[in-house]
């Protein structure tokens, strides 16, 4: 317990991860003795539930990581390059963690490893997200052994490669849902374009919280250096927000405009439906209005005020992966499937389902804690 | 490669495990309940044996369709329909029919005797030998010989397991007259009122008709074949009409010409009206009713008062709609049917509106002829005879007298209640019931409830914890429906059949057919009774079928016997009907003998009080009366039941649809759930029948719902003794 | 041998909502009980018109074994398929239940059967239709007003391609470029 000595703030954080992998490993167990239909809400009309809008959530981070580091040692952008051991090494957390929720939320994970290897569909959009996302997954391993032991060459030729799995991995899970003519509000070639957008956000916020929360532990002010840091990261973050509003908007016109069928209820049920708590509260006001308010003025465009604008779009953008899952679904493919409120299906996430959500964040930040603490991942001093 | 799919045939999914699921919560195939019931000790682990395919009849309701049951492993894994019942079920199979395995492979099943231990109703049972219990039944029955007489004892039985026989002649040899079916519960007012004039009660040929007027029979959900197959228009014939008369949109209505949500208990100022138009306008037949009706004269004259103007103040429905159906309807005749159909009767005036039927029908010639009513033929099987032991002091039925026409088998229910409540003249002490649900299926629970409290002793012989039999002393389990060698029984109809059962499977657990518990119970009372019993099922058979032992052959070769398939028209012409005068009476004589309405006279139903709303009953294609709405199969089709109600009054009693609402009428009280929608007249709300249930018993329905029977007042037909479901007015308030 | 192209042909108006088609079809397949495990339905439309003018239409559906079908496309390890006969079913063991099939599909013909451990579906009751003697799948078969006919469109002389031939029809949601093989005549 000598780690904690001292130190009561990182207890009190090492309690609560703890107290939420507690709650993921209640739900795995009850998932496994009860079965998943008696342990999660999805439905024969809404199969897809929370735990995909995590794994979503969470591969969407890896690959905002992912890209945001590369501008420093890919890209070759100076200001960049001290974040890449942190971002990778959290990019290949989240990855996991989000194979995790997936893997509880599929039934047949060993079934998955052996038939989309001896029996491929290459006309299936997740499995060429299931196997870009492997290679990405190596690819950030290696680029991460070669950061850890400086090898810069390999390190970029790595990066380069990651950065092109990450692209066409993220574009490939935008597919899976964009290729579902089934599904208007999903279907077309924006969900591609977008998830990419969208992870660069991600990618900003949580860089922006690695670092401000990295110095903090140490006590000591933050460096000039760091401080001048945020201050671009802030201003990049701007950019990357001001194009997801555009995305935003963009996405809501084309929904409602001439009412096209399935499509408009669906996005009424976003603007002033069921969802519309979760996407004007958590999805516009903490995702976007108030990290725009934050980074906007000079005043605030502090390194807190950068994490504080970081820690409020990530909390937005998890709702934006969930109403996008569910708000695809609600719209039902037939007459009189199930009792409909307002005409919608209806999803509520079971207690497995949020145990398991929870557990798998907290299981990302438990590792990333402890590798924080175990690994050497200060940039070496030129 | 052979054929792909051969291969999924034999990994079919017997015992499919989710690979990830270590349990599976749900149980679906039937040899799933059986690994679950043998864990549990009820039953040896089902053995394997040889693939088969049993014909029999569905038991699932009274209209005995005709099925193939796919025997594997010595499971019954698939009810079919079978093919060659032609004139009857036509190849067809309802979702009831379908869900028969569930009755056979049911967690719920009675699976012993079961004698009470705790106060009835308590649900304290203990597990007996059926020497037992089969014992403490005679001695029980004996007793209340002793004690009061034997006339103390009542026999309630049900329809259609083709085996009741055996319980009335039981009830017959051990001395009591007072047995109890179900017509005054079902259509003995129909009987009634179509024989007073045709001296029968005929079938409407709906294949062939060209129009057809339907009031309250729902064919469309209220099942029986093959009228609810030929009511659909089908391709080739002749343009046919539907006209529907019901307070509630039904299926029916949604499949009928036109629909009219006529006002409850009007529909014979409606019927007059049709009278009177084909009468004033000459539309009828006169030649036919110069040849085979009496009373025309008088039904003329009757008839004056009764104007289409008249009958729309009365029923809501415009006089020029009633004139002009009037007017279809006489020309498509004699192809024109107003079907009278097979369901409940739901006013006081019913044998009387059944006889403005039979008229109606009359006047215009539809009768023994293409597209109308078709007097019913039968295959005649020949009867078991017995000598029943005489006793001396035995009385008349209980229920003698209580109403002009009192069948001498079934009694009344709500006349015989009232007198054995009152112990009027004498008292009921003991109850045998063989498979009828009386707590679900007679109007006014708590009076039935009364009932059972007052006796010493009640047994249900049943397949599953029924109400009834949740308060009674001891419980037979019978062998269902798929379980039993049953006697062949002639289907009457225009077309008729012999329909049978075979057993598909051995009984289960310790379940034992109906006969064989007469036999036993024969035997305990004495030699001359068990006399009466002294054969096995196969030589009673042979006896039945001794006339045409060709019968035999063709029951088990391919599960139904009969020696037409288009009915015979014209078949009654010009021989005697059996009424007094031989002809069709229009007017009847014997009716003013009795002091009753020679012609029908119509009375207004009483008005919906204010703040109150008629209740109205109604089947749907899911459940059998009081029997299978816990059956696991269909009640994924409906598991609870709930109260329509209009939107205008929903609005005014500030209701949401979905909520809870109380239910009250004079004689009890019950709270379900409110559904609210267009398809009813606001002045009237209905529940499904089958839910409410008192027994912890059945698994799926305890507690859910509420039931009609706790509501309806026992009001009844003061001619046939039928009960009159449509009477009863509740008021609703948010629970 | 020409392949076979089965089919099923609907005429909806003489359908009286009784669902025998799926209780057989839940009996015959081991269907798993729950009111969500089905694999055919019949749809109730929405009531038309004010009471007293009132109308209802009843659609009874299943899979619509397209000959494009969005579930085989989308389906990872290829546990979906067609068969030379037109039949679109599922191989179980090659299942990985990540119900990527369930979204795609248009017609809500899938859900997940935890008996199995495998999505399920209609096959056109593939073991009645082959067996010796064959036997119509069940929900054909059972139907008292006989809304199904059940054949084999390669046969120009079956019933199906007689009633195809002879009446105007439709399928659903054809926009979908699906191709279903369930066909509603007008």
């Amino acid at each position: 317990m000598s780690a904690f000595k001292n130190r009561p703030k990182l207890f009190v954080w090492m309690a609560i991860l703890l107290l939420g992998m507690a709650a993921g490993a209640a739900g795995v167990i009850h998932v496994l003795i009860v079965g998943h239909a008696q342990s999660y809400n999805v439905t024969r009309e809404i199969p897809w539930g929370l735990l995909i809008a995590t794994y979503v959530f969470l591969v969407v981070s890896s690959t905002g990581l992912c890209l945001i580091s590369s501008l420093g040692h890919v890209f070759g952008m100076k200001q960049f390059e001290f974040i890449g051991k942190r971002a990778i090494l959290l990019a290949i957390l989240t990855l996991l963690c989000g194979f995790g929720a997936i893997g509880m939320e599929i039934n047949h994970p060993i079934r998955m490893g052996i038939y989309t290897i001896l029996s491929p569909n290459f006309s299936s959009a997740i499995w060429w997200m299931g196997t870009l996302y492997g290679v990405y997954l190596m690819f950030l391993c290696a680029e991460f052994y070669f950061l850890m032991k400086g090898m810069h060459k390999g390190a970029f030729t790595m990066g380069v490669l990651g950065f092109t799995a990450a692209v066409s991995a993220h574009s490939n899970l935008g597919a899976v849902f964009g290729l579902l003519e089934a599904r208007p509000f999903w279907h077309g070639s924006f969900l591609p374009i977008y998830f990419i957008v969208s992870a660069l956000v991600s990618g900003c916020a949580l860089i922006g919280m690695i670092v401000y929360f990295n110095h903090k532990k140490s006590g000591a002010p933050m460096p000039l250096k760091y401080a001048d840091f945020m201050d671009t990261l802030g201003r990049l973050q701007i950019l990357t927000l001001m194009t997801l509003v555009f995305f935003v908007v963009w996405k809501i016109i084309p929904g409602i405009y001439g009412h096209p069928p399935e499509k408009y209820e669906a996005t009424m049920s976003m603007i002033s439906g069921p969802f519309a708590f979760n996407f004007w509260f958590f999805e516009v006001l903490m995702g976007l209005v108030i990290p725009l308010c934050i980074l906007f003025p000079k005043k605030t465009r502090t390194p807190t005020g950068v994490m504080f604008a970081g820690l409020s779009s990530t909390i937005g953008i998890f709702f934006m992966r969930y109403d996008l899952v569910i708000i695809g679904q609600l719209v039902s493919m037939r007459e009189g499937t199930a009792e409909l409120v307002n005409g919608l299906l209806q999803y509520t996430p079971s207690l497995s389902e949020l145990g398991i959500t929870i557990g798998a964040i907290c299981t990302c930040l438990f590792l990333y804690t402890v590798a924080e603490r175990l690994l050497p991942l200060d940039p070496e001093e030129h | 490669m052979a054929n792909p799919k051969k291969q999924k045939m034999s990994r079919r999914k017997f015992l499919g495990i989710s690979s990830c699921a270590l349990t599976t919560a749900v149980v679906g195939s039937q040899v799933k309940v059986l690994k679950a019931l043998a864990k549990s000790g009820d039953i040896s682990e089902p053995v394997a044996a040889i693939t088969k395919d049993v014909y029999t009849s569905c038991g699932m309701c009274v209209n005995k369709c005709g099925v193939i049951a796919r025997v594997r492993d010595g499971v019954i894994h698939k009810l079919d329909p079978n093919p060659n019942f032609f004139p009857k079920s036509r190849g067809m199979l309802c979702a009831r029919g379908n869900a028969g395995t569930k009755v056979v492979y049911d967690p719920d099943r009675l699976k012993y005797p079961l004698i009470r231990v705790g106060e009835r109703g308590e649900g304290k049972w203990r597990r007996a030998s059926w020497e037992e219990a089969l014992d403490m039944v005679t001695n029980n029955m004996n007793q209340i010989a002793e004690k009061y007489n034997r006339a103390s004892m009542m026999f309630a039985s049900t329809e259609g397991t083709f085996s009741e026989h055996f319980f009335l002649q039981l009830a017959e040899c051990y001395g009591t007259p007072n047995t109890l079916r179900h017509p005054t519960l079902c259509l003995s007012s129909n009987i009634q009122g179509f024989s007073a004039t045709f001296g029968t009660n005929p079938t409407p040929d709906v294949k062939n008709a060209d129009y057809i007027i339907m009031s309250g029979a729902n064919r469309a959900e209220a099942l029986m074949t093959p009228d609810s197959i030929d009511m659909i228009k089908t391709d080739g014939g002749g343009r046919r009409k539907l006209v529907y008369l019901d307070p509630r949109f039904t299926k029916t209505a949604a499949k009928a010409d036109e629909w009219y949500p006529i006002k409850p208990g009007t529909d014979m100022a409606f019927i007059l009206a049709l009278i009177n138009v084909i009468i004033t306008e000459g539309l009828y037949d006169d030649d036919f009713i110069e040849e085979n009706t009496v009373g025309f004269e008088q039904l003329a004259q009757h008839i004056k008062q009764y104007s289409p103007g008249w009958a729309a103040t009365e029923c809501d429905i415009p006089a020029k709609d009633i004139r002009r159906i009037a007017h279809e309807f006489a020309n498509a005749a004699p192809s024109a049917v107003y079907y009278q159909g097979r369901r409940s009767s739901f006013f006081q005036n019913d044998t009387q509106m059944r006889r403005a039927m039979a008229i109606l029908n009359a006047i215009v010639g539809a009768w023994d002829t293409k597209g109308g009513l078709l007097p019913n033929k039968k295959i005649a099987l020949t009867k078991h005879d017995y000598l029943a032991p005489w006793y001396d002091d035995v009385p008349d039925r209980l229920d003698k007298g209580g109403v002009t026409y009192l069948s001498e088998k079934d009694g009344s229910w709500p006349v015989f209640r009232d007198r054995a409540l009152a112990a009027d003249p004498y008292p009921i002490k003991g109850m045998m019931v063989y498979k009828q649900n009386v707590l679900v299926s007679v109007p006014d629970r708590a009076k039935s409830l009364e009932l059972m409290k007052q006796m010493d002793f009640i047994c249900t012989i049943d397949i599953t914890m029924s109400d009834t039999a949740w308060y009674s002393d001891v419980v037979l389990p019978e062998a269902t429906y798929l379980e039993r060698l049953d006697p062949p029984e002639n289907l009457s109809g225009p077309v008729p059949v012999v329909a049978f059962r075979q057993p598909c499977v051995e009984a289960m657990f310790e379940s034992k057919t109906n006969f064989w518990i007469m036999q036993q119970l024969a035997k305990r009372l004495g030699p001359e009774i068990a006399e009466t019993f002294d054969f096995t099922m196969e030589e009673h058979i042979h006896h039945m079928l001794k006339k045409k032992p060709e019968i035999y052959d063709a029951l088990f070769g391919k599960g139904v016997y009969y020696e037409d398939t288009e009915p015979e028209y014209g078949r009654l012409k010009g021989k005697r009907l059996r009424t007094r005068s031989g002809k069709i009476e229009l007017y009847s004589e014997k009716y003013a003998k009795k002091g009753l309405d020679p012609l029908p006279v119509y009375k207004s139903p009483d008005k919906v009080p204010t703040n109150m709303y008629r209740l109205l009953v109604g089947r749907h294609a899911y459940f059998t009366h009081g029997t299978t709405a816990n059956n696991a199969l269909l009640h994924d089709l409906m598991p609870e039941n709930t109260l329509w109600l209009a939107p205008s009054e929903a609005r005014k009693l500030r209701l949401k649809n979905g909520q809870m609402v109380k239910v009250k009428s004079k004689v009890g009280e019950e709270k379900l759930k409110l559904e609210i929608t267009e398809k009813i007249r606001p002045d009237s709300v209905y529940m499904a029948h089958g839910f409410g249930v008192l027994s912890k018993g059945l698994s799926n329905i305890a507690g859910v719902g509420g039931s009609d029977a706790a509501l309806i007042e026992s009001k009844y037909c003061p001619i046939s003794g039928n009960c009159a479901m449509h009477e009863t007015f509740v008021q609703i308030t948010p629970a | 041998m020409k392949n076979k192209r089965f089919a099923i042909v609907l005429d909806t108006e003489r359908c009286i909502d009784c669902k025998a088609c799926t209780v057989a079809c839940k009996a015959e397949n081991d269907v798993p009980l729950g009111p969500n495990n089905y694999r055919n339905w019949v749809v109730a439309s929405k009531l038309r018109g004010k009471y007293p003018n009132l109308g209802q239409s009843y659609t009874p559906s299943q899979c619509q074994h397209c000959s494009n079908a969005p579930c085989e496309h989308v389906c990872p390890t290829r546990a979906t398929f067609t068969s030379s006969d037109g039949i679109v079913d599922v191989k179980e063991e090659k299942c990985i239940g990540c119900k990527y099939c369930q979204t795609a599909c248009p017609y809500n013909a899938r859900y997940y059967n935890e008996e199995t451990g495998a999505i399920d579906k209609c096959t056109f009751c593939a073991q009645r239709i082959y067996a010796v003697p064959p036997r119509l799948p069940a929900c054909v078969d059972t139907c008292p007003t006989k809304v199904r006919a059940f054949g084999d469109l390669n046969d120009p002389n079956s019933e199906v391609s007689l009633l195809l031939a002879r009446n105007p029809s439709k399928v659903l949601k054809p926009a979908m470029g699906t191709n279903p093989h369930l066909f509603y005549l007008d």
